[in-house]
């Protein structure tokens, strides 16, 4: 047996290749699109859940979009909201209260019955039924308070306030679900959304059961109208979308066309192995680490096989200062730490150059970004006489710098706390700390397992953590994060940041429906940070895919790589006939 | 699978052996050198295991970023022991030597280590550097130099192996010969105790408590050592099931010694042999553990540098070969070395093994 | 006899007890619990210590309902009880992960897992017994230092070392590709091959792994081979069959090794445990989806039943192991059935 192994072992690959051709040549030769092909996706670990709602992984959700998708939709490159299952954008009221959607009505799920508004209706009562598992994104629709049916393709939506933002969130973040598959036996018919905002006590037992059911049987079987049916997903190997032949918005020209027949994506854990399966054939994309980018996929022949592509995805690192503990609320010895950390050194070494330094929470690529803000250049001197300035000295001779605070003599220590997954705050702490011990502040370092850092980050139990924040490509809102009232409640105000004027600005920019004066607002407020300095912002990241050479159509947008809008020339299209149809 | 099945030959062989009646009085001990010795390989373990003690006792005197002798503006320092002093709180340093770079000071004359590095001393503008003369193991991605984060990484390596096995060592030994001396009942209460830890998932519960918990070097010692401790409770309890029926026992027990004492001074002695064979096998396992546990990232605190952790790095590093061979070819050496220094000891300390006939 | 099965069986249960309740102890003492882990996104985020602006806001609410909804927040010990009783009922709950049922979960893997580690403990024994006899047969010879060295130094490797070496240098990249790098099959796998060519992709996948699994395991059980075999031909009755003018070779195979390989078997019984734990780091390197991975994942997760219920199985097996050796032991010699508790 043991022999018969090791022949097999060195047999023959079984990788089929029908027709073997080689990539084509020039990227400037398109030609016109055609459907077929497969594109295997690398996945580093399997989607929590495919039901749309109660999933909360980042997997899930791009797995999703393919599947699902909503009255609006987002023009790639200008970012602007644009009809999708709408028919156009929403007649607001001159409150700014309420939305009214007309839908298309050619739009058909992908078992082909017909999207209507009671679908749209049901979609928003599932969202807004607080017995179904998606707390975070209820929360969104908290404003939210009504949605009703004005005929059988026309819904409308009311909100309590005005805010810029609920065009979009009722637009895009409405996944359109069919109501005849996600509640057959049609439960929450006759429950209107204003019943859904009261006390979940008081629903009727049908609710109950609708949720329960909604929220255990259909994790794994997701259906949608978009142009990608679900076919299959094996744990641990792979998730398996096909393309929807009779897919409502095909030959549409107004509707975004898919040709890539089958979207595999296949899951491995381990990085190392990712790469060496895309170099040898059995992948066709995959984001890159920093190391594999500058260093593990120069060769000349993965340069023949692949191209990649550089994109920043919206998010940024950032040390975060407990504004609330003696050492820290002074925003001088705040300035000084930044002043400490080189940043510009730590993306040459740390990210291999692939990333950019930033001093603001919001996204580069949007206007509403501050150019002309202070960058903080490595400066030790500086930072030295601001921290004197603030009162730190070494008075006793041992080598750490002191102060008198509240009557006692404390020496410039604190901790940072980390995630034990994150190598890239790891490093960035470690060369912190020996910068700041060489100035006589003495960094500790904890690492916490994910849950208890979280645990501790919202309660406000460290001095100092590094951490970063995923956003959207899409309009900014900074509110969560820094308003004075979210840093009760264990919200994302972690740092204790108070400003009265932010506070202001804040709101105000909310209730801002002309783009430039919000521009405007958030100049300020960006200036405000700058200055005061609450967190040390890091740097934005860059990612890197590699796509193996015979997909056309791949460009780089603001949020990155649109994959559903890939193609592949008959001629050199790779998985065809008998493997095609597995 | 690691070890399982090594571990649980062990056990069984000495199992069976124990019935032998190796009687080790304190004069065998001399003829048990002049045996070992002749086991040329085992000898050479021998060596690396002292060699490695070296290493990691005199870990700050071999890579140290301070010199053993400095001049500087007219005085004469030796800072390396300065820092033990500071480090212990009886002294201080002097305001121009303050958190100082000593490779930098326009020194008269300072005399530095073969390895002028500390594992901690990072290095932005040399990153990932193969090994040369200036590092010879080369850096890892802070530029830290890899050949001392080996050298001071041996130290926790070998603390943890013999703290872990040391802990293990304690509960066993207690459990076994409580087990085994009085019998009945406790032994069947104990035994259950013995399948309860056998039966639970032991890599599984150790990556658990890892995941779970802040990571020290003395949680990592704790729990490998309350979770390997099994092996040798059983060694004891069936040594001292077999002893304590034998006459010189019986008989001080019919004499009124107390339990204890007769536990202590008569039967713990004779029962040691297998045990010993087993500390030494165990402080190897116990590295192989470690090794794994700080490779997938847990057990081990941020800053500090350890085999395992180099390893770790290498994983997703995979042209820095120097990452994976050198720390890789220690864990392997060093395990190999007490590993056969085990099988050699156990070869001497059991007739059948000989093959005399 | 069947009263001394009777009794083992029944000490099995405060053991099941012990190691469950262990198990439920390390959970729900640790610190961090799953409902926070899910109002961050799960644990992709925790790679980079980033949280998705998405998935934010002030949720306590919706946490503590979540909680109540799986039972979190009644005391420890009615937590345990309900668990065991719905274990009475096989019933291993849900997942916290996918709302999946575990039982479902742990099937799936099943058997990759059994199907890694059996491959693993035949493949020991294939070479182990073999190498085994050889020393035995020629104690002290160069032969037999040289294949218990070869073995030792197997031992020593680390496994992770040796696995990520294998995966850079012999599974395609930028050197040799032999074998694959990751899975259990290849992409094109169908059910519609041919069983040969459905076994050979298999075992070309599998390879590697077993291999990486076993090559500790040879140094360890050869050696107990070689003692087991050279105390049997120390005996009385092999001197006789000496004696008598056999040949050694008939002598050999025909009594030492009958009377050597049984207790060979009851090295099972340790092994049986090590099922779920011991392939975490293979699972892992080689991305096989097996019990090992999903344990790893669900304590990441903080997933209590799907942990409590890989306790439970690891726990079943290994008592399970341990009777059966137990039992074959004392078929093999009756002293120890009737003598154990006499002393």
């Amino acid at each position: 047996m043991l022999a018969l192994l090791l022949l097999l072992g060195c047999g023959d690959k079984t990788e089929v290749k029908v027709s073997g051709a080689a990539p084509a040549e020039s990227p400037k030769d398109l030609g016109k699109a055609v459907t077929g092909d497969w594109l295997v996706i690398h996945s580093l670990s399997d989607p929590e859940q495919l039901n749309p709602l109660t999933s909360s992984d980042a997997t899930a959700s791009e797995i999703l979009a393919f599947i699902f998708q909503s009255l609006l939709t987002r023009d790639p490159r200008s970012l602007e909201l644009k009809p999708l299952i709408a028919e156009s954008r929403p007649v607001v009221s001159e409150d700014r209260r309420v939305y009214t959607f007309k839908l298309r009505r050619d739009v058909r799920f992908q078992d082909g019955q017909p999207l209507t508004g009671e679908d749209v209706l049901f979609s928003i009562k599932t969202i807004k039924c607080p017995l179904v598992n998606a707390p975070f994104l209820q929360v969104y629709f908290n404003s939210v308070i009504d949605a009703r049916l004005i005929d059988e393709y026309t819904i409308q939506f009311t909100t309590n306030e005005p805010y810029f933002l609920n065009e979009s969130v009722l637009g895009e973040n409405v996944v359109l679900l069919p109501r005849h598959y996600y509640d057959p036996e049609n439960l929450l018919k006759n429950v209107a959304v204003r019943d859904l905002t009261g006390d979940p006590a008081k629903l009727p037992e049908k609710v109950r059961t609708f949720a329960d059911n909604f929220n255990k049987n259909y994790s794994r079987k997701p259906l949608g109208s978009g142009p990608y049916k679900f076919e299959a997903w094996k744990t641990g190997r792979e998730v398996d979308l096909i393309r929807d032949p009779n897919y409502w918005g095909n030959g549409k020209a107004d509707i975004d066309q898919v040709y890539v027949d089958r979207l595999l994506y296949r899951i491995i854990n381990n990085l190392d192995a990712a790469l060496v399966t895309l170099k040898s054939g059995g992948l066709d994309t995959m984001d890159l680490t920093p190391v594999q980018a500058t260093r593990g996929s120069n060769s000349e022949r993965f340069t023949r096989e692949f191209q990649k592509f550089e994109y920043f995805a919206p998010s940024y690192s950032y040390i975060g200062w407990n504004n609330l503990s003696p050492i820290f609320r002074d925003k001088r010895v705040r300035q000084a730490m930044t002043y400490l950390t080189d940043r510009k050194q730590m993306v040459k070494s740390l990210l291999f150059g692939l990333g950019e330094v930033v001093n603001g929470p919001i996204f580069f690529f949007r206007p509403e970004y501050d150019k002309n803000l202070n960058e903080y250049a490595y400066n030790p001197d500086k930072a030295m006489s601001l921290l004197r300035e603030a009162g730190w000295q070494d008075t006793d001779g041992d080598g750490v710098l002191d102060k008198v605070i509240d009557g006692r003599k404390t020496p410039l220590r604190f901790e940072f706390k980390i995630p034990s997954g994150s190598s890239t705050g790891k490093s960035v702490i470690l060369v912190l700390q020996e910068e700041l011990k060489r100035h006589g502040i003495i960094a500790t370092v904890r690492d916490l397992d994910w849950t208890i850092f979280l645990d501790d980050v919202k309660n406000h139990k460290f001095d100092a953590v590094v951490m970063a924040w995923a956003m959207q490509a899409s309009e900014p809102d900074e509110y969560q994060v820094w308003h004075s009232s979210q840093a009760a409640n264990k919200g994302s105000n972690h740092i204790s940041y108070k400003n009265p004027r932010v506070d202001k600005i804040l709101e105000d920019y909310r209730r801002e429906f002309d783009a430039k004066k919000r521009v405007d607002l958030y100049r300020e407020f960006q200036e405000i940070l700058n200055n005061e300095q609450p967190y040390t912002f890091l740097f934005a990241r860059k990612s890197v895919s590699a796509v193996q050479r015979r997909f056309r159509g791949v460009e780089v947008y603001p949020a990155g790589l649109r994959p559903q809008e890939w193609w592949v020339p008959r001629a050199a299209q790779k998985y065809v006939g008998e493997t095609a149809l597995r | 699978m690691t070890s399982t099945i090594s571990n649980s030959a062990a056990a069984a062989t000495t199992d069976k052996n124990s019935r032998a009646g190796i009687e080790a009085a304190g004069g065998l001990w001399s003829d048990v050198w002049r045996r070992f010795r002749r086991n040329r390989v085992a000898l050479a373990g021998f060596y690396v295991v002292c060699f490695l003690a070296v290493i990691a006792l005199f870990a700050d005197f071999i890579a140290n970023d301070k010199p053993y002798y400095l001049e500087y503006r007219g005085k004469v320092y030796f800072p390396i022991f300065r820092s033990y002093l500071v480090g212990m709180g009886l002294g201080h340093w002097p305001a121009e030597l303050v958190n100082v770079n000593f490779k930098k000071l326009e020194a008269a004359k300072a005399i530095f280590p073969p390895n002028p590095y500390r594992p901690s001393n990072i290095n932005l503008l040399e990153p990932l550097e193969s090994p040369s003369g200036k590092h010879w193991f080369g850096t890892d991605k802070l530029g830290r130099d890899v050949a001392s984060g080996m050298i001071h990484g041996s130290r926790i390596s070998l603390s943890i192996g013999f703290v872990a096995v040391g802990i293990a060592v304690i509960i066993g030994v207690m459990l076994g010969a409580i087990a085994g001396y009085f019998g009945s009942w406790v032994d069947l209460m104990v035994s259950r105790l013995f399948e309860i830890m056998l039966s639970i998932p032991t890599f599984f519960l150790l990556i658990t408590v890892a995941a779970l918990l802040p990571p020290s070097i003395f949680l990592t010692m704790a729990i490998i050592g309350m979770t390997s401790w099994v092996g040798m409770a059983r060694f004891t309890r069936n040594e001292f099931l077999r002893i304590r029926n034998l006459d010189y026992v019986t008989s001080a027990i019919a004499l009124g010694v107390t339990d204890r004492k007769v536990m202590y001074k008569h039967i713990l002695p004779n029962a040691l042999a297998p045990v010993i064979v087993s500390v030494v096998l165990g402080i190897a396992g116990a590295i192989l553990v470690e090794s794994s546990l700080s490779f997938l990232g847990l057990g081990v605190p941020a800053e500090l540098v350890t085999w395992g952790s180099i390893l770790h790095e290498a994983s997703t590093t995979t042209f820095a070969w120097w990452l994976a061979v050198f720390p890789g070819f220690a864990i392997f050496i060093t395990v190999l070395a007490y590993y056969l220094v085990g099988e050699g000891l156990r070869e001497v300390l059991d007739p059948r093994l000989r093959g005399l006939r | 006899m069947s009263s001394y099965l009777v009794q083992r069986l029944l000490l099995l249960i405060p053991t099941f007890i012990g190691v469950t309740l262990i198990g439920f102890s390390v959970m729900h003492l640790a610190p961090g619990d799953p409902a926070e882990l899910r109002a961050a996104g799960g644990l992709g985020g925790a790679r980079e210590g980033a949280i998705s602006r998405n998935k934010q806001g002030s949720v306590d609410e919706a946490l503590s309902q979540w909680r109540k909804q799986y039972g979190l927040d009644r005391p420890l010990p009615i937590q345990y009880a309900v668990w065991l009783h719905n274990l009475a009922t096989l019933n291993f709950g849900d997942s916290f992960k996918d709302n999946q049922p575990v039982w479902q979960k742990i099937s799936e893997r099943i058997p990759v897992t059994v199907k890694l580690n059996v491959l693993s403990i035949l493949l020991v024994y294939v070479v182990a017994i073999p190498l085994g006899i050889y020393s035995a047969t020629h104690p002290n010879s160069f032969g037999d230092k040289a294949t218990t060295l070869i073995a030792f130094v197997l031992f020593a490797v680390p496994l992770i070392w040796a696995a990520t070496m294998a995966i850079v240098f012999i599974c395609g990249g930028d050197f040799l590709y032999l074998f694959p790098p990751a899975g259990l099959e290849s992409l094109e796998y169908s059910s519609a091959w041919p069983l040969w060519r459905k076994f050979t992709d298999q075992a070309w996948h599998l390879f590697l792994p077993v291999v990486m699994l076993s090559y500790d395991g040879f140094a360890g059980l050869s050696r107990y081979m070689r003692a087991s075999m050279l105390e049997v031909m120390g005996q009385d009755f092999v001197q006789m069959a000496r004696a008598k003018g056999l040949p050694a070779r008939v002598v050999i195979f025909k009594h030492v090794l009958r009377n050597s390989l049984i207790p060979q078997v009851t090295i099972l019984a340790s092994i049986l445990p090590g099922l779920i734990g011991g392939s975490v780091i293979i699972e892992t390197i080689f991305s096989i989806p097996g019990l090992g991975q999903l344990g790893y994942e669900s304590v990441l997760a903080r997933d209590y039943p799907t942990v409590m219920a890989l306790f439970t199985v690891s726990a079943l097996l290994t008592l399970l192991g341990i009777l059966i050796s137990d039992l074959l032991l004392a078929l093999v010699d009756p002293r120890i059935a009737f003598g154990r508790r006499q002393q």
